[in-house]
């Protein structure tokens, strides 16, 4: 089930990349920054004054999560993007400043958020329980790929940035407005992160070192579905659901990231286009 | 300020042409301000047990150690990463390999194995460790190439813990000092001023030689990947074989520096030697001081450390980490050619000048 | 960290406390704190500058075991009195003081007993919940991590030879993120009660899965982020019915006559900040000042660069009412070499007790029964 949550962080990250050619490190800093506005503004015990119902704060997490994604293009990344390692070392930069302010204003201890939809489902004949914050976020999840594959298949603004990705040049020659098509894509990237921010952050933890983990599954899935293709993150985010749930099985938990990032290496030395990709390795 | 950097200049620029002399072809022309600046640096480092304790910062002693560990894996990534322009983000696999190594072998075969055994093994580790991720990940490109050895970090630092037996999980495995005996003067890194002149000067004589190799025709190789890869295929040079040359060379200082990090902590543990972290500030340091200058990563290490360890703790204990990620941020913005760079460009340029008048 | 700056306002207190009354020998006290950031890196460069720049007497801390164990090669080499009062890993003495006394003889640790005297609390608590709510089926889950090794190791055969069954075991990796395979792997074993052993990992996504989904079972044992008096707060609620153990029982109940006083005080001086609670490396950091004050006191001295030998004796003679129970120290011949022993009431360990969050967010101590502050409860979904 939250492989959709995954697959929600993977296509921002791939879009970011498939637009522009940036890896944005950043992007688990994203999620974090989701996870603790919604925090702020829903839990009592941050700000007195501010203990909003959850859904204005999923809004809120969404909204600041998308400036957040929007300024750190517009402030830092744009100046610097033509050097593809550059930019490397300063989103992950950027990420570690994140993470220090977030230990100093939050403490390291990590938080829950408080649950969107309490209550769970049981399926007896199948042993099957189910937390209905999963159900929500799986269902949320998919209506945002819903809502994005509609915006980027249907209308003129998202078949621009779908053109972006598949020709920076070739888009450019029908005139479509570069810039402004970066911007808009890492608002909606900041955007999904905001979302994704608030189902990790309940379903797993809010601390300072959230970041990482997201970060580190977005790049396996985007890596082995293909770098820029929004499909390829979809399959390969349920794929690497069910590679951790069987190494698990099989290995032990001591394994389960070792393992998809053993897998991560293969694909990218063996199918370096992943499964819906481009050819980007050069001989 | 002309006239005067003119007089000091005069002479300044006469010594230098001996070096120049001398050396010149093989390290590189210095004109003499910047030949004022290395030595004045040489003597300044060489004499920290003298002037440390008479301006009462003794505590100096241990960040200057520290910084000459880092500037040895500094310049160990940039033989590598700086000169071809395959920019690692995994080089603390290397050099924790190293330190790995080391604990294995003092915790689970023998405590009290000799340097003559360990150091060897160690640098060995770090360079099969270094072909292991060099020989598949070279066929990838700029940010690809940087992805995985950014992975090959995550993936060592996970199987700490998955080995644990052996690797004591998050304890690590205490290594102890160095302790060795030299003409029956015995040195042990539990004395301060020992422990300095241990870390310093084997990073002084990787200095040298690392920049006798920049300056060969394997360095120019490696400068000329980095420019035009193709260009350099296209002249008939296998560009694969230079490239694993590159790390061989990297691994060593790497597989060094890991081993005197190792001694002196005293304890290999993946938090200080693995983590992603580690990584990150290896490539800093290097780009803050210049990359691709040999020089440029010492003094980028020595600057990292010294802000963080004495400078920035101002800020507090997490305060600190926020100011010194926000000025590396601040130096790759505005001066991605690195600080050292600037200063010895503009050296070079007022030194040049000064030439001229005299 | 919340445990460091429970320590840190601890020993303060004690120091403040130890001044008013004429200070140690007669002298002034004053407590230098360096925050080691987890780090041993870190930890190393703190320890040597306190001791080689600020000229400190006695060493007193350290919560994670890297960090103790990154530090005792010099803290051996250069006699500095170490009293460990977070650290819980016997290893951390039986490899040092056990191996080479001479060299470590000046390290100790005042609290908490070790992990493998924890091991044995943890068996007679599981067979108090079975007295209590005839839970006799345990599942073990803990960190896959050196601190956790001394229970995987000794807690399930313990459990069997009391006549309880394990029913279920696993570790965890750090930072597992998805606790659900887990509690149903839990569920699916019939376990009555989970026995889980976290400091690496937190289980705030576990608390909150296990209650949305009415798991039949209590999460019981150690989890270190749940000590934290804010985790109430920090988790939303979720921490209801959770256990932890923890020296002091956050202050909870009246272990000795010392226990509330402290915690009295230190609310008065830190109730606002965070933690308002001092966590039980607060208790064993303020009993540590006065164990050191008694020993070099007896002593007559606190060089030890001269007398260090003397120093230790006294250290050794320690007999000591804390906030935490009576401290005394195991002999260097003993099993476990300086290291605090555990005390018992009724054939069971009552230096270690447990704390269970309970309505309103309140610690109360569920154990041992002879000084517990409230009744250990069943979650109400059970």
């Amino acid at each position: 089930m939250i492989s959709a949550v995954y697959a929600l962080i993977a296509i921002g990250f791939t879009m970011i990349f498939g637009v522009g050619g940036v890896l944005n490190l950043a992007h688990g800093a994203l999620i974090m920054i989701g996870a603790y506005s919604f925090l702020v503004v829903t839990s009592g015990s941050t700000l007195g004054i501010l203990s909003l119902p959850t859904g204005i704060g999923l809004i809120v997490a969404i909204a600041v999560a998308a400036a957040a994604s929007y300024v750190l293009y517009i402030g830092l990344v744009e100046h610097i993007e033509e050097n593809p390692v550059i930019t490397f070392l300063a989103t992950l930069v950027v990420a570690l400043i994140l993470s220090e302010l977030f230990v100093m204003g939050f403490s390291s201890s990590p938080r829950t958020l408080i649950n969107l939809v309490p209550g769970s489902i049981h399926v007896e004949q199948f042993g099957v329980r189910v937390t209905n914050i999963e159900v929500v976020g799986f269902v949320v999840s998919w209506i945002a790929i819903g809502l994005l594959w509609y915006y980027v298949t249907r209308t003129d603004e998202g078949r621009s940035i779908l053109a972006t990705s598949m020709s920076e040049r070739g888009a450019q020659l029908t005139g479509v407005d570069l810039p402004k098509i970066k911007a808009r894509t890492w608002l909606i990237a900041g955007a999904f992160a905001g979302l994704a921010g608030v189902f990790i952050g309940t379903l797993q933890s809010t601390s300072p070192i959230m970041w990482l983990d997201p970060l580190a599954l977005a790049f396996i899935i985007v890596v082995i579905g293909g770098i820029g293709s929004i499909k390829g993150s979809i399959v390969a985010a349920y794929l690497i659901g069910y590679l951790e749930t069987l190494t698990v099985e099989l290995l032990g938990a001591g394994f389960r990231g070792t393992f998809s990032l053993l897998v991560l290496v293969i694909v990218l030395l063996v199918m370096p286009q992943g499964l819906f990709g481009r050819e980007w390795v050069h001989e | 300020m002309s006239s005067d950097t003119g007089r000091l200049g005069g002479p300044l620029n006469s010594i230098a042409d001996g070096y120049n002399d001398r050396f010149g072809q093989v390290f590189g022309e210095l004109n003499g301000l910047q030949f004022a600046l290395i030595i004045g640096s040489l003597l300044v480092l060489l004499l920290v047990p003298v002037w440390a304790p008479l301006l009462g910062m003794s505590g100096l002693l241990r960040t200057l150690a520290l910084a000459s560990i880092w500037a040895i894996l500094a310049m160990g990534w940039d033989i590598q990463s700086g000169y071809t322009g395959y920019i690692s983000f995994g080089h603390a696999v290397l050099s924790g390999g190293a330190a790995y190594t080391t604990a294995l072998l003092i915790g689970n075969v023998n405590p009290d194995l000799s340097l003559a055994v360990t150091l060897p093994l160690s640098v060995l580790a770090a360079l099969t460790i270094g072909l292991v991720i060099a020989v598949p990940s070279l066929r990838l490109k700029g940010p690809y190439f940087s992805l995985v050895t950014f992975v090959a970090g995550l993936i060592f630092y996970q199987l700490t813990y998955a080995f644990s037996d052996y690797t004591g999980g998050e304890l690590g495995v205490r290594v102890g000092r160095i302790d060795f005996t030299v003409g029956g003067f015995e040195i042990t890194t539990f004395d301060p001023v020992m422990r300095y002149y241990v870390m310093l000067v084997p990073m002084l004589l990787i200095a040298v030689t690392l920049l006798y190799v920049a300056r060969s025709n394997v360095g120019m190789i490696f400068v000329a990947i980095r420019e035009n890869e193709t260009a350099v295929s296209a002249a008939g040079i296998d560009t694969t074989k230079f490239k694993i040359w590159s790390f061989v060379l990297s691994s060593i200082p790497m597989g060094i520096g890991g081993w005197l990090l190792a001694h002196f902590y005293g304890t290999v543990n993946p938090l200080n030697f693995l983590l992603v972290d580690r990584s990150i500030e290896l490539i800093a340091m290097a780009v803050v001081g210049g990359m691709s200058s040999i020089l440029g990563p010492i003094g980028g290490a020595f600057l990292v450390i010294v802000l963080r360890e004495e400078v920035l703790r101002i800020f507090g204990a997490t305060g600190r980490w926020v100011m010194l990620w926000t000025l590396i941020l601040l130096v790759l913005v505005f001066a991605r050619d690195g600080l050292f760079r600037k200063l010895w460009h503009y050296l070079g340029r007022l030194g040049s000048r000064d030439g001229g008048e005299n | 960290m919340d445990m460091g700056a429970g320590a840190e306002n601890s020993a303060q207190l004690a120091v403040d406390q130890v001044n008013d009354d004429g200070g140690i020998l007669d002298q002034e006290v004053e407590l230098i704190s360096e925050d080691s950031l987890a780090d041993p890196g870190e930890s190393m460069t703190a320890t040597e500058r306190m001791v080689e720049q600020e000229n400190i007497d006695v060493l007193i801390g350290t919560f994670v075991s890297e960090v103790t164990q990154g530090i005792v090669d010099y803290v051996g080499e250069v006699d500095i009195p170490f009293l460990i009062t977070g650290s819980a890993d016997p290893i951390t003495l039986t490899d040092t003081v056990g191996e080479d006394y001479d060299q470590f003889k000046n390290i100790f640790r005042s609290g908490p007993i070790n992990s493998d005297l924890q091991a044995l609390g943890m068996a007679d608590y599981a067979e108090f919940l079975a007295d209590e709510h005839g839970w006799t089926d345990f599942a073990h889950i803990a960190d896959d991590a050196a601190w956790t090794v001394p229970f995987s190791e000794n807690l399930p055969d313990e459990l069997e030879d009391r006549g309880l069954n394990v029913v279920h075991e696993d570790r965890l990796a750090p930072g597992t993120d998805d606790f659900s395979p887990m509690l149903s792997d839990v569920s699916s074993a019939d376990a009555d009660a989970m026995l889980r052993f976290f400091a690496h990992n937190v289980g705030t996504g576990m608390l909150v899965n296990w209650r949305e989904n009415e798991y039949e079972f209590g999460i019981e044992g150690i989890h270190v982020p749940g000590m934290s008096p804010e985790f109430w707060d920090d988790s939303e609620g979720a921490a209801l019915y959770e256990t932890t153990s923890q020296s002091g029982a956050a202050g909870a109940a009246e272990i000795t006559e010392e226990t509330v006083p402290f915690t009295e005080a230190y609310v008065e001086e830190y109730g606002d900040s965070r933690p308002s609670l001092p966590m039980y490396m607060g208790y064993n950091s303020y009993d540590a000042v006065f164990v050191y004050k008694n020993a070099v006191e007896r002593a007559g001295t606190a060089d030890y660069q001269a007398d260090i030998d003397t120093i230790v004796d006294e250290l050794l003679e320690t007999d000591h009412t804390g906030a935490t129970g009576e401290i005394e120290f195991y002999g260097p011949d003993s099993e476990y070499p300086h290291d605090v022993m555990e005390t018992e009431v009724d054939g069971t360990i009552s230096n270690f007790p447990v704390t269970q969050w309970q309505d309103e967010g309140e610690f109360e101590c569920v154990f041992p029964r002879d000084f517990a502050s409230a009744d250990h409860l069943a979650p109400d979904w059970m």
